[in-house]
């Protein structure tokens, strides 16, 4: 059997770059979630700044994958490969923006009593964290097993999703002065649910990548 | 040939063998060639070939894909019975064209060839004229229509008209390598072949001259199946519907080329075609 060796350099290089990637999405999203539950404006603004690298890192994916395409000619697996890592770094980018959007609701609940929505934001924050690191770890490890089983975890931040929209209208009813604030906790719930989303559109991409079929996780 | 044969070989073009369509009507058999069980074997007991069956897809481009020593050039010229012209060669299984078998006894093989065109790796025109090149075989086959029109069409097909239609007289040894090997084409098909066998057709040229033949593959289709074997992978996949995959003697895959070089299903085309064999 022989080897490609520029090829194989290309892939622990992607390796490499991936499982960084998706390393600083999941700080950003955890970092995101403890200055909200401690409403720390000061580490909701490091997570703004992390953005810029995660958003560095995609292009360098990009530019590592179109490169290995273009001159490597990969067909089959490897072809596949490449292909999975240009959409599941820009899966990770995108949950790295969502990471974002979680921060920036600290300021809106800055000084508020304990909600129990926020409590919801919290455990979907931390349950997209770890979806994020099990599908890091599925395509580094070309596992098609631990990309369904990342893609699992979806269903609880959509359980949460859907309970904090029916708590949340409730309190819209009872207490229309804090529609504002009611807003803005849908609008996060709705970002950390399309994290969600785009995790399990990852772990797609990965099945695909190690098995030749398309799938639909979570349908 | 026996009469009774003669009148069974499918001559005309215009009335192949037709098969009953589900509904009742007519239509044409979805297979230009119908292999079977073909196993092909050298004077020196060496199996080139061995137990190959496949249906060769009408009016598309199936490229053989292997590498060297597989059989893909050895199954390419059973289907035209070429390899009776290696001394000790022996054949076995059936080749089936409009359903008759083409190692019949009694079917003849200049008119197996005839239908069943082939092109050689290596350009090979004769010592003619650009014109003669085309018109000679046409009138030995027995051509009696307008032969400046055939000379014109076939060139047209190939592709090579624009660039040869003011000097039909001269030498076709002053063409280049690329033009040189679209006159073989031009060459086969004025003998109105239903299939074009091409045996790797463009290792011989430049990038460019590839680039022309492989354009004008996917405009022949309409009219012709074509069987392509080739060293290229990249080229079988630009150009091809279908693809055959050999390793040594045998059929490992055969499936649409899309389906074989994004998800193939045997390993050991996998390891092929991602260049990791050997």
């Amino acid at each position: 059997m022989t080897e490609r060796t520029r090829l194989s350099e290309a892939f622990a290089d992607l390796d490499g770059k991936l499982a960084l990637m998706a390393a600083k999405a999941e700080e950003s999203l955890l970092k995101a979630q403890h200055a909200l539950a401690t409403q720390d404006a000061g580490l909701a603004k490091e997570v703004k700044r992390a953005d810029a690298e995660i958003d560095a890192l995609q292009l360098e994916i990009e530019d590592l994958a179109a490169v290995a395409i273009a001159t490597q000619q990969p067909v089959a697996r490897d072809l596949r490969m490449l292909v999975a890592a240009f959409k599941v770094a820009a899966d990770f980018e995108r949950a790295a923006d969502h990471a974002v959007h979680l921060a920036k609701a600290t300021a809106t609940f800055a000084g508020q009593p304990r909600m129990r929505s926020l409590d919801r934001l919290s455990a979907m924050a931390e349950t997209g964290a770890k979806m994020i690191r099990g599908t890091a770890e599925a395509f580094t490890r070309r596992s098609a097993e631990l990309a369904r089983q990342a893609a699992a975890m979806d269903d609880f931040i959509d359980g949460e999703h859907k309970a904090l929209t029916a708590e949340v209208l409730a309190m819209m009813r009872e207490r229309p002065e804090e529609a504002e604030k009611a807003a803005k906790l849908l609008r996060t719930s709705g970002y950390l649910e399309r994290l969600g989303d785009h995790m399990t559109n990852a772990c797609e991409d990965i099945v695909f990548m190690v098995e030749g079929v398309h799938v639909e996780l979570n349908a | 040939m026996s009469k009774d044969s003669a009148a069974a070989w499918p001559h005309d073009r215009n009335r192949p063998t037709f098969t009953p369509a589900p509904g009742g009507g007519l239509e044409l058999a979805p297979s230009a060639l119908d292999v079977r069980n073909l196993t092909i074997a050298y004077a020196d007991g060496h199996v080139g070939v061995r137990d190959l069956s496949l249906e060769l897809r009408r009016n598309s481009v199936t490229a053989i894909i292997g590498p060297s020593g597989c059989g893909k050039s050895t199954a390419l010229r059973a289907f035209n019975r070429m390899n009776e012209l290696i001394p000790g060669t022996t054949t076995s299984g059936k080749v089936l064209f409009h359903g008759i078998d083409i190692y019949d006894p009694a079917v003849d093989a200049v008119q197996v060839r005839k239908r069943i065109g082939m092109v050689f790796q290596k350009p090979n025109p004769f010592p003619k004229s650009i014109y003669e090149n085309i018109a000679w075989g046409a009138r030995l086959n027995g051509w009696t229509g307008d032969m400046d029109e055939l000379v014109e069409s076939s060139l047209k097909q190939a592709a090579l008209w624009d660039e040869v239609k003011d000097k039909l007289k001269r030498s076709a040894y002053a063409l280049s390598g690329g033009q040189q090997q679209r006159l073989c084409i031009a060459r086969a098909l004025a003998l109105t072949p239903e299939i074009l066998l091409m045996d790797e057709p463009t290792s011989a040229l430049d990038p460019l001259s590839t680039a022309k033949i492989e354009a004008l593959l996917d405009g022949l289709k309409a009219k012709y199946t074509i069987i392509i074997v080739t060293h290229n992978m990249q080229q079988a996949g630009r150009v091809s519907d279908m693809t055959a995959f050999l390793l040594t003697g045998d059929l490992v895959e055969y499936a649409p080329t899309r389906q074989l070089f994004v998800t193939p299903r045997d390993e050991r085309t996998e390891r092929y075609i991602s260049g990791r064999f050997g």
